[in-house]
């Protein structure tokens, strides 16, 4: 098993409560998609599970060890096998693209080679590899604060794919990027995780995308599981119930309508509205 | 995002309270010390502004010009010039470092112990003027830029390595948390992760104060430290106005090329 949790639950220091009660199982070269309302507490889980955050409640167990009772080394041994793209690529604006990118195997490298590295790239082929995957490849010594949202946003997910992680933990990983760019980063990151055989735990905005991508998805609602389902089987109920907060329109991405049909339902092709004013960078 | 949003609550304003009794009686005792400041100090505008002290003013300006402009003059005062800027630039390099190094513990880096003790060495250094070191540096290395450079590295220490610790302190974290959320070893995640966001401020910072100490160095020369003050106080003790007054023109020529030089380099570096 790649991840477990039981009964895990997080509570904010102001008495919020993010989740609860949350039993998740994800075996080794699993691809899962979390959906669910904002606020629903995607980003909380995707905290904790990359144990950015100590839960308040339950237990995790990451590649079968609870993280928070390894010694500092191992956690941070475990840690370089966890790779987590944030919704805002925490990347200083005065970096260059390609030290934003080596970066990411930091947790490997030992630290003489990384400070070494801030004065001469010390690979420059891998981190250019990782940027052509995401059509970026032109901006390797570009300093990020030259760079569009969108383009950050795909620094951020380079810099995963060069950590080569064992868990990818994605947090609305392509919210920035248009439709178009926004699958080809998903294909990206699900082709890495398929290559290397790494398990992939991914919230998505847009609901589309979460289909296509990941044969198992996840509705979170209000912090509690709403579904845990193979993607064949999550129905049109489901789903507007699970957006039942806003006001049960499904948030998918692209300007164009979309059928029920592609939701795997079976039912008969009925048109949603689209949501634009989220999902487009 | 729920983190967030439940801590942007805790300093939402509650509403007319906040604005506020503290804030004005603080405001009404300050011009209060002010007032007070006044009266104490027994400050006579009137004695500055009477005829005779006009007077007295104006021959003491006059007997400065015109300058003394001999080759041999100029040369020395060029040589006392670029020693000053010597004595500024070491003296700023050599606190840059030094602070950048207490700048870590200083701000809570390593541990609570040490962030004390480095908040207390830096309180010290910079506690301590400039023309007290020198006199103490006098006392220890001789006369000369040498005591000079160290005076101004003492004291510029202190302030620069509490300007950096209050960077780094104030630095957002994300950058350098997430660094160490893969893995990456304290040293490198503050190398990547905090350190490109606040050089620019250490640059900015150090360059401030490298004006300063340019202006500093040449007081610094009053108690033997070498440089321009050196000369200008020789010159003034034995009442030689002119050659004083080529002095002071160059200081106000070194002070401006080294502003101007420094705006430049803080304008760039904020592109």
């Amino acid at each position: 098993m790649a991840l477990v949790t039981h009964q895990l639950g997080l509570e904010h220091g102001n008495g919020l409560r993010a989740l609860h009660g949350l039993e998740l199982k994800l075996s080794i070269g699993e691809r899962v998609a979390v959906i669910g309302p904002s606020g629903a507490g995607k980003t909380s889980l995707i905290r904790l599970l990359g144990c950015a955050l100590r839960p308040t409640a339950g237990r995790l167990e990451l590649f079968g060890a609870n993280p928070w009772q390894l010694s500092a080394g191992d956690l941070r041994r475990l840690r370089t096998r966890i790779g987590t793209i944030h919704q805002a690529p925490p990347i200083p604006p005065r970096l260059r693209v390609i030290t934003a990118v080596l970066a990411g195997r930091l947790g490997r490298w030992p630290a003489w080679k990384g400070l070494l590295s801030l004065l001469y790239p010390a690979d420059i082929s891998g981190a250019q590899q990782a940027l052509a995957r995401l059509d970026l490849a032109d901006r390797l010594f570009d300093r990020c604060d030259r760079l569009s949202g969108g383009q950050l946003q795909r620094v951020g997910i380079a810099r995963v794919l060069y950590q080569q992680p064992e868990l990818i933990l994605a947090d609305e990983p392509v919210s920035a990027l248009d439709p178009t760019l926004a699958d080809a980063a998903v294909g990206q990151i699900v082709a890495e995780a398929e290559q290397r055989g790494a398990t992939v735990l991914a919230s998505l905005h847009a609901v589309d995308l979460a289909l296509k991508w990941f044969p198992r998805v996840i509705g979170l609602r209000g912090g509690e599981l709403a579904f845990d389902l193979p993607a064949a089987q999550v129905s049109r109920e489901m789903l507007s119930e699970l957006y039942a907060s806003e006001g049960s329109v499904v948030p998918t991405q692209g300007n164009h309508p979309i059928a029920l049909q592609a939701f795997g339902d079976g039912g008969e092709a009925r048109v949603l509205r689209i949501d634009n004013s989220r999902g487009l960078g | 995002m729920n983190a967030l949003n439940g801590q942007s609550e805790n300093c939402a304003p509650q509403g007319p309270g906040d604005f506020c009794l503290t804030c004005l009686l603080s405001s009404g005792a300050l011009l209060l010390a002010i007032g007070a400041s006044f009266a104490y100090l027994d400050i006579e505008f009137g004695a500055l502004f009477s005829h005779e002290s006009a007077a007295g003013m104006g021959d003491f300006v006059v007997s400065f010009f015109p300058p003394d402009i001999s080759p041999g003059l100029l040369y020395k005062t060029a040589y006392g010039a670029l020693q000053t800027f010597a004595v500024a630039a070491i003296g700023t390099l050599l606190a840059a470092l030094l602070g950048g190094l207490l700048a870590l513990p200083a701000a809570g880096r390593l541990g609570a112990a040490p962030r004390q003790l480095a908040r207390f060495a830096l309180n010290l250094l910079r506690s301590v003027p400039e023309l007290v070191w020198a006199t103490l540096m006098v006392l220890a290395a001789g006369l000369g830029p040498f005591a000079g450079t160290l005076a101004l590295a003492l004291h510029t220490t202190g302030v620069l390595g509490r300007l950096f610790a209050e960077a780094i302190e104030n630095a957002p974290p994300l950058a350098e948390t997430s660094l160490r959320e893969s893995g990456s070893g304290s040293a490198a995640a503050f190398f990547y992760g905090t350190l490109p966001l606040v050089w620019p401020q250490f640059i900015a910072y150090s360059l401030y104060r490298l004006e300063m100490n340019i202006r500093m160095a040449a007081v610094l020369g009053f108690v033997g430290a070498g440089g321009l003050g050196q000369m200008l106080y020789f010159h003034l003790s034995i009442f030689q106005q002119a050659q004083a007054a080529t002095v002071l023109a160059a200081m106000l020529v070194l002070v401006l090329i080294v502003d101007g030089l420094s705006h430049l380099l803080r304008g760039r570096l904020a592109g």
